[in-house]
């Protein structure tokens, strides 16, 4: 039997906890390897945009073909805004209007 | 401890945090809404996991019904980074009751975690340079928790906003849901990169995480990702000076 999402997300709590506690309780002044460092910073950076995109740009285990090029150019608008801006909000409303305006003119 | 110094300073500290959180916690809460988790659902994971990135790594595979081990390891991965920001913060903690440090591990995040620790590396170079006595592991926890739990407060509060907001959307809609999350995300990256090696693993992972995705709709994606970012990371290290 597949575990209810609660149970889930109850895993997913443990983990995290054990992630930040652990070096509270035994590796206190354990210096970090910056090669190590970098490592974990570009897993992070790699598994958040494999999902930016995969979120955007498949239904399910179909790629949305119609959607996929008005998404890429609201995306291209977030991402020029937050740049220009350097405010990831403001990015994301310019680029959530644009995604709007985009789908209802496609409808 | 609340009503401390530090704690108060650590609150007054939090404030640009608090900012940043409210649309990301406010964009989760829509897209849980719009991806068909339950409010108790994504309100409850804000509470006990608190990590904007996993989480929001998630929501779509948790609402799908994916594999829990692609869940949890998802998380691990995403939430790896907490190891070194742990580690590097333990130093200043020290003589701390461990029951407070089981506690108050629960409030280290990203964003929670670079205000301390700058102030408290700035402290002890001042303390170091006059011959003063550095701030205690007490006093230094207060402020971090002044800035931990009440960011967490923002966080939890933020999804359980952006969810109702979500349920009074009228239709037409839905590719707000859709967009929301992933385009914070995609602009926070866009930000926060400054390394080409690190501009080059997201542009990599962005493009091929789609056919890696219909390749193997469970875990083509995370594959691809663990496998680009530890290339560019392998050539990174080989090309930097000894």
């Amino acid at each position: 039997m597949a575990p209810s999402r609660l149970t889930i997300i109850v895993g997913m709590a443990l983990v995290s906890y054990a992630l930040r506690v652990i070096p509270q309780l035994l590796l206190t002044g354990w210096g970090f390897p910056p090669a190590w460092d970098r490592y974990l910073r570009y897993l992070a950076y790699g598994l958040v945009a494999s999902i930016v995109s995969t979120t955007l740009f498949l239904s399910g285990a179909r790629f949305d073909v119609a959607a996929a090029p008005r998404r890429t150019i609201a995306l291209a608008i977030a991402v020029a805004v937050a740049v220009m801006t350097r405010n990831a909000a403001a990015g994301m409303l310019i680029g959530t209007i644009a995604a709007l305006l985009l789908s209802w003119m496609a409808a | 401890m609340f009503f401390s110094k530090s704690f108060r300073q650590g609150v007054k500290a939090a404030v640009p945090v608090w900012i940043a959180f409210i649309p990301s916690s406010f964009a989760l809460g829509m897209a849980a809404k719009g991806y068909g988790l339950r409010w108790e659902e994504i309100v409850l994971m804000s509470a006990l996991v608190y990590a904007g990135p996993a989480q929001y790594a998630v929501v779509e595979p948790l609402a799908a019904g994916k594999p829990a081990l692609q869940i949890l390891i998802a998380t691990v991965l995403m939430n790896l980074r907490f190891l070194p920001m742990s580690a590097t913060m333990a130093p200043y903690f020290r003589g701390v009751k461990r029951t407070r440090l089981l506690w108050a591990s629960h409030f280290i995040s990203a964003s929670s975690f670079v205000l301390p620790y700058v102030r408290f590396q700035k402290e002890e170079k001042e303390a170091a340079s006059t011959g003063t006595a550095a701030q205690t592991g007490d006093d230094n926890l207060s402020f971090f928790l002044g800035i931990g739990m009440t960011a967490f407060c923002v966080w939890v509060a933020g999804t359980a906003v952006g969810y109702w907001a979500a349920l009074s959307m009228p239709p037409g809609f839905e590719e707000v849901l859709k967009f929301i999350l992933p385009a914070y995300f995609a602009c926070i990256l866009a930000i926060d990169l400054r390394e080409r090696m690190a501009a080059a693993v997201c542009i990599l992972c962005f493009v091929a995480a789609v056919p890696a995705a219909l390749w193997n709709t469970d875990w083509g994606w995370m594959i691809t990702a663990i496998a680009i970012a530890t290339v560019v990371w392998r050539i990174e290290e080989w090309r930097r000076p000894a």
